[in-house]
C-alpha cells in the first residue's frame, strides 16, 4: 500500500508546483474536449429535435441506427478513422493522423450520437402542447424550436454535460489515431494510461486527478448556467 | 375531408365553413372529433385528405405560414410558456415585432377584460386551471387575429369566469370584428354565442336543427313549471328563474294521431306542416303547427308510414316535462 500513498504524494506535489508538463496535457485535453463537445453539439441537438419533432419515411430506422451508435466502442471508431486518415486511406491528404485535429473528429463521432439521441428523447419528454401553442402563435420553426428548447433546458444542460463527459474521458479513438504524441497529442485518459504501463504512478494519479477536476469543473459551471435560468416556472 | 390517424377515420364531411366574422359552435362529445377538427382549421395538421380553404384558396407551402399567423388556437387544456403571465402575453406579439408601447397597449386592453392585471407577475406554477384558460385566450386575443378557435373555452371556469370570458369576447368583437368558432359539450355556450351551431359526431357534421328551441322568462320556484311560449305552455322541470332556452329534443317527442292516455305532461294538438327525410339514419322528420309554434317531432320512417302522417293532417305531440332541457 506504500507505493499508494508515495503516488498521492507525489500527485499532490505536482499539482501544487503546477508541473509543465501536468498543465500542458490538461490544456490539450481541455481545447480537445470543448471543440470536440461544441461541434457534436452543434449538429447533434438540431437533429435530435429534427428526429424527435418530424415525421418522415425512415424516421424510427434513423432513431435506431443513432441509439445504436450511442454504443459504440471508442477502439472501433478509433479503428475506422486510422483507415480514412492513414496515408493510403481516403482522407489521407488530409495530413491530420497523429494531430490533435484526428482526436476532434474521433471524439465529435463518439459524442454526436450521445447529443443527437439524448436531445430527440429530451424534446419528445416536452409536452407536446408547447409546440403547438408556438405555431398557433405565428412562431416559425426556428422560434418554436427555441421554445421547446427552453422548455427543455435542464434535459438538454444534461445532453451537453453528458457529451463532454463522453468526449473527455474517451480513450480509444485518441489513442489510435492521436498517437499519444508528447506535447501534441497526448491527452488525459492516453496519459494516465501511459505513465500506469510505465509505473509512474504518481504521474498516472495527478492526471487522473486534473481530469476529475476537470469534469466537476465543467458539470458545477453547467449547474451554475441552468440556475440562472430561473426557476422552473 | 378525411382526416386519419393511424389508419382510423376520425373525421369525414363534404365541407366546414367559418364565414367571415361569423361564430360558429361546434357540439358534441368528448371524442368526437372537435379538437381534430380546430387542429386542422389552425393549420397545425394537414387532412389526410382534402384542404383546408382560406378565402376560398387552398392553403399550401408559403401560404400556409402566411395564413397561420391570421388564426389562432386556444387549446382544451392549454399550456402557458416557462415565464410571467406578461411574457405568456407578449410572446406572439413577439413574433409579430410588436413590442414596447404598442404592445403594451394591446396588452393592457385585454387584461383589463378578462381581468388578468393581478396576475400578470406571476409564473404558471402559481396559477389555477381556469386561471391558465383566462390567460391562454388573452394570449390568442391580443394577436387580433381574423380567426379565434376556442376549444371548450370554460372546461376549468366556474360559472362567473365563463360569464365573463365570453362577455370579453362580445366586447372585443364589437371593437373589431372576428371569426370565432368554439368547440363545446355544452349546449349552453353554443346557444347563447353562435350564429351557427354545428353537431360532430364520430367525425362526422350535421347541422344542430335550431327547431323545438325557446327563448323563455322562468317564473320562480322550484320543480314543475308552465312556461309560456308563444300561444301554448309548456311543463318543465326546473329549479332556475329568469330567462333562458328551453330546447325539447325532437327523438323524445311521441308522435300519435289521437292524445294518448300517459305521463306526458306536453300534449299538442296540431297540423303536420312539412315532413322530410333525416340527412342521417333512417328517420323522418315531422313539423308541426301548435297554434302558432312549430314543433319538430323525429320519428323512424316505420312509424312515419304506420300512423299515415300527411302534410296538413292532424297530429298529437307528446313529451314529459323532464325531457325539456333548459339552458
Amino acid at each position: 500500500m506504500e507505493f499508494l500513498a508515495e503516488g498521492f504524494r507525489r500527485a499532490w506535489s505536482l499539482l501544487l508546483a503546477g508541473d509543465s508538463e501536468v498543465l500542458g496535457i490538461a490544456a490539450l485535453t481541455l481545447k480537445v474536449a470543448v471543440v470536440a463537445t461544441t461541434i457534436a453539439c452543434v449538429a447533434g441537438l438540431p437533429l435530435g429535435y429534427f428526429l424527435a419533432t418530424r415525421r418522415f419515411w425512415g424516421r424510427r430506422a434513423a432513431l435506431t441506427v443513432v441509439n445504436t451508435a450511442l454504443a459504440f466502442p471508442t477502439v472501433v471508431v478509433g479503428l475506422l478513422l486510422y483507415a480514412l486518415l492513414s496515408r493510403r486511406g481516403p482522407l489521407g491528404a488530409m495530413g491530420w493522423l497523429y494531430t490533435w485535429q484526428a482526436i476532434v473528429l474521433g471524439d465529435v463521432c463518439l459524442a454526436l450520437p450521445i447529443a443527437a439521441a439524448l436531445s430527440a428523447a429530451a424534446v419528445q419528454g416536452v409536452d407536446p402542447r408547447i409546440r403547438r401553442t408556438a405555431e398557433t402563435l405565428g412562431a416559425g420553426p426556428w422560434r418554436t424550436a427555441w421554445t421547446v428548447a427552453r422548455e427543455a433546458r435542464f434535459a438538454l444542460a444534461a445532453v451537453i454535460t453528458a457529451a463532454f463527459g463522453q468526449v473527455v474521458a474517451e480513450i480509444g479513438a485518441a489513442l489510435i489515431v492521436g498517437g499519444n504524441i508528447r506535447g501534441q497529442t497526448r491527452t488525459l485518459t492516453t496519459a494516465v494510461a501511459l505513465y500506469t504501463s510505465q509505473g509512474d504512478f504518481g504521474m498516472a494519479l495527478a492526471l487522473g486527478l486534473v481530469l476529475l477536476l476537470l469534469a466537476l469543473v465543467v458539470n458545477i459551471a453547467l449547474q451554475v448556467l441552468q440556475g440562472r435560468g430561473g426557476g422552473s416556472g | 375531408m378525411r382526416h386519419r390517424y393511424e389508419g382510423r377515420v376520425v373525421l369525414d364531411f363534404e365541407q366546414f365553413g367559418l364565414p367571415k366574422n361569423g361564430t360558429v359552435a361546434l357540439v358534441g362529445h368528448n371524442g368526437a372529433g372537435k379538437s381534430t377538427l380546430l387542429r386542422l382549421l389552425a393549420l397545425l395538421e394537414k387532412p389526410t385528405e382534402g384542404h383546408v380553404l382560406w378565402n376560398g384558396t387552398p392553403v399550401s407551402g408559403r401560404a400556409r405560414a402566411a395564413a397561420r399567423s391570421r388564426v389562432t388556437l386556444v387549446e382544451q387544456r392549454p399550456i402557458l410558456f416557462r415565464g410571467t403571465v406578461r411574457e405568456n402575453l407578449e410572446y406572439g406579439l413577439r413574433v409579430r415585432d410588436i413590442r414596447h408601447a404598442a404592445a403594451d397597449g394591446i396588452i393592457g386592453d385585454v387584461v383589463d377584460k378578462l381581468g388578468l392585471a393581478p396576475l400578470l407577475a406571476r409564473r404558471r406554477t402559481e396559477l389555477s386551471d381556469g386561471e391558465v384558460q383566462r390567460v391562454a385566450v388573452a394570449r390568442a386575443l391580443v394577436l387580433r387575429t381574423d380567426v379565434l378557435l376556442l376549444d371548450e373555452p370554460t372546461s376549468s371556469a366556474d360559472r362567473a369566469a365563463a360569464g365573463a370570458l365570453y362577455r370579453a369576447l362580445s366586447a372585443e368583437r364589437v371593437e373589431r370584428p372576428f371569426a370565432v368558432c368554439i368547440a363545446s359539450h355544452l349546449l349552453e355556450d353554443a346557444y347563447r354565442w353562435a350564429d351557427d351551431i354545428r353537431a360532430l359526431a364520430e367525425g362526422r357534421l350535421s347541422p344542430v336543427t335550431p327547431e323545438n328551441l325557446f327563448r323563455v322568462e322562468l317564473p320562480a320556484g322550484e320543480g314543475l313549471k308552465s312556461v309560456r311560449v308563444g300561444s301554448i305552455h309548456i311543463a318543465a322541470v326546473t329549479d332556475r328563474a329568469g330567462s333562458a332556452v328551453l330546447a325539447v329534443p325532437p327523438t323524445d317527442i311521441f308522435v300519435s294521431k289521437e292524445p294518448l292516455a300517459s305521463s306526458a305532461r306536453n300534449v299538442f294538438k296540431g297540423r303536420v306542416t312539412g315532413m322530410a327525410i333525416e340527412q342521417r339514419g333512417a328517420g323522418v322528420q315531422v313539423r308541426a303547427d301548435m297554434g302558432g309554434v312549430e314543433l319538430v317531432a323525429s320519428v323512424t320512417a316505420e312509424a312515419a308510414r304506420d300512423l299515415a302522417l300527411t302534410p296538413g293532417g292532424g297530429v298529437v305531440f307528446s313529451f314529459k316535462a323532464t325531457a325539456v332541457r333548459v339552458f
